[in-house]
């Protein structure tokens, strides 16, 4: 009587639950997912080849429109790899700046991760909470260099102007209610009946699956293995902070969720400590008049939020401009662990396990 | 069955609506709400919004004491423009020792406000104002230059009635 048959859906192109423009294709056995596979190029603008036509400072601008929630992160890879290409060495007091910066960045990151994902699952609550604190950091960010989203904060040999009047008093005002801010959105999730039914054991993804698809961030954190370039590979003032790397072993959507809100509050700490012992002195290395690069190849890896965030630059001796661009974007990276989690699974878990690995398809498609 | 019985419990419902009251009761005890420090919300058109000093808004001519344009042509925005927006045609005034930009033309709809032409500029000839609001009807008016019937580009533009005036 009844067809024993597998359908195949579509999940977007621009499903409300999934960020960006994404399209998942899956075949469904009743609800249970037997193939996932997600399409992307939706948001395809072709980044790396713009930058490949423009001098070395004007490509900044196009990282910040890579991952637009994350845009500090990202200036601060082009900006090192670039100093690395160029050979200059940066003043201690930018370093700092700019890993206060980082760290702000990161939480505002996390925030709207938790948003999303949290009213993704279904509690909309912890959206409009998370996104009072994003608004403080935006504010920041919009005090230091003028802009809240895409900042192009940093520039090639340090910082464009120092820190802003009054910029401490704001700093210190966040620090001082950021940790009960926690609490209330913890309050709100961790001992949450339906956000546990909905996370615990959903979309797991194995530590060898993990390493073996390359996957990096707090998706690995949650994995149990404690990998974070900001301590194997120190860079920008790292290696002087003191903080600790969260992991959980679980490796499911709320091994994800501990780690991310234990990242928010390690992030708070940095600043704390930035904000402390933060040196006087110049901001601006000095720079010849016209960038030229010194070496041949470079391939520079920063801890973005979402994971290793690296940029590849081939410039030959002397050019203007860089002859290859290439972004490892972590999001595309860890995107194709989403069959891996998915498939077996129910199909409300797809989203679940969408909004766990934290993409910005602006940075998946570049 | 344990669990079955626990569910039937109200205490999870009592949980969010004690928070619930907690935030009904800042905002019901403090009737005006303007003068409520902590609000999260402005009341954003009536009142215009506030931005940061260092805010990046649209691109502005200014002129000197005498209102005479400071730009000399030097072609750094030009050159420096990411999304090139810029373009300029020089050209020579009496009196004026400098070069003399007979159009300046600014393409905003393709501007990213990354204020590189600012920072490029050696005589703060250019700013960026603190104007956000720059919707149009019309792809002309996005269409800035020094004169003409366009916006120019020593004024705020006039869409943006709420936003920061340029001080």
């Amino acid at each position: 009587m009844f067809k024993n048959e597998e359908m195949e859906i579509n999940l977007g192109p621009q499903h409300p639950s999934t960020h960006g423009v994404l399209r998942v294709k899956l075949r469904l056995d009743g609800e249970t997912v037997t193939h996932c596979r997600p399409m992307i190029g939706y948001l395809h603008r072709g980044v790396e080849k713009i930058c490949e036509n423009q001098s070395f400072f004007q490509g900044q601008v196009w990282t910040d429109r890579m991952d637009y929630c994350s845009a500090v992160a990202n200036n601060l890879g082009w900006a090192e790899a670039n100093e690395k290409l160029l050979g200059i060495t940066v003043p201690r007091r930018a370093q700092y700046i700019r890993t206060l910066l980082n760290e702000f960045n990161r939480i505002a990151s996390h925030l709207i991760w938790l948003g999303t994902h949290a009213m993704d699952i279904g509690a909309l609550t912890v959206f409009l909470y998370a996104f009072r604190e994003r608004e403080d950091v935006l504010d920041i960010n919009e005090a230091f260099c003028g802009s809240r989203l895409t900042t192009t904060a940093f520039r090639i040999g340090g910082l464009r102007e120092d820190l802003p009047p009054g910029f401490e008093k704001m700093v210190r005002k966040f620090l001082a209610k950021f940790s009960d801010c926690l609490e209330e959105y913890e309050a709100l999730l961790t001992e949450n009946r339906i956000w546990k039914k909905r996370t615990i054991g959903v979309a797991r993804l194995s530590a060898e699956d993990a390493i073996a698809l390359g996957v990096t961030g707090p998706m690995l954190r949650a994995a149990g293995v404690a990998y974070d370039i900001r301590k194997a590979f120190p860079y920008a003032a790292y290696a002087e902070m003191d903080f600790e790397i969260p992991t959980r072993t679980e490796a499911d959507t709320y091994a994800r969720y501990q780690v991310r809100m234990a990242e928010m509050r390690q992030s708070a700490r940095i600043i704390q400590q930035c904000m402390d012992g933060m040196p006087e002195g110049p901001v601006m290395a000095k720079l010849p008049k016209i960038l030229r690069s010194e070496v041949n190849e470079v391939y520079h890896a920063t801890e973005s939020p979402k994971g290793e965030i690296g940029y590849y630059l081939v410039g030959e001796k002397g050019s203007l401009n860089p002859y290859r661009f290439h972004v490892r974007a972590p999001g595309f990276i860890n995107l194709q662990s989403l069959p891996k989690m998915a498939e077996g699974g129910l199909i409300a878990d797809v989203v679940a396990a969408i909004g766990s690995l934290d993409i910005v398809l602006g940075e998946i498609d570049r | 069955m344990n669990k079955f019985l626990r569910t039937l419990l109200p205490a999870d419902i009592a949980k969010g609506l004690s928070v619930t009251g907690k935030h009904f009761r800042q905002v019901f005890f403090t009737a005006n709400r303007r003068k409520v420090p902590f609000h999260i919300v402005s009341e954003y058109p009536e009142v215009p919004a506030k931005v940061q000093p260092r805010f990046r808004g649209r691109l502005t001519m200014l002129k000197d004491e005498q209102g005479v344009i400071k730009c000399v042509c030097c072609l750094a925005c030009e050159k420096i423009c990411p999304t090139q927006v810029i373009t300029i045609e020089k050209g020579k005034q009496e009196g004026r020792k400098m070069p003399y930009p007979v159009r300046y033309d600014f393409e905003m709809e393709r501007c990213i406000f990354c204020e590189f032409c600012v920072e490029s500029c050696g005589f703060d000839a250019i700013i960026l104002n603190h104007q956000f609001e720059l919707a149009a009807y019309n792809r002309e008016d996005f269409s800035l230059g020094t004169e003409g019937l366009g916006q120019n580009m020593f004024e705020p533009s006039h869409v943006g009635k709420f936003s920061v005036a340029d001080d």
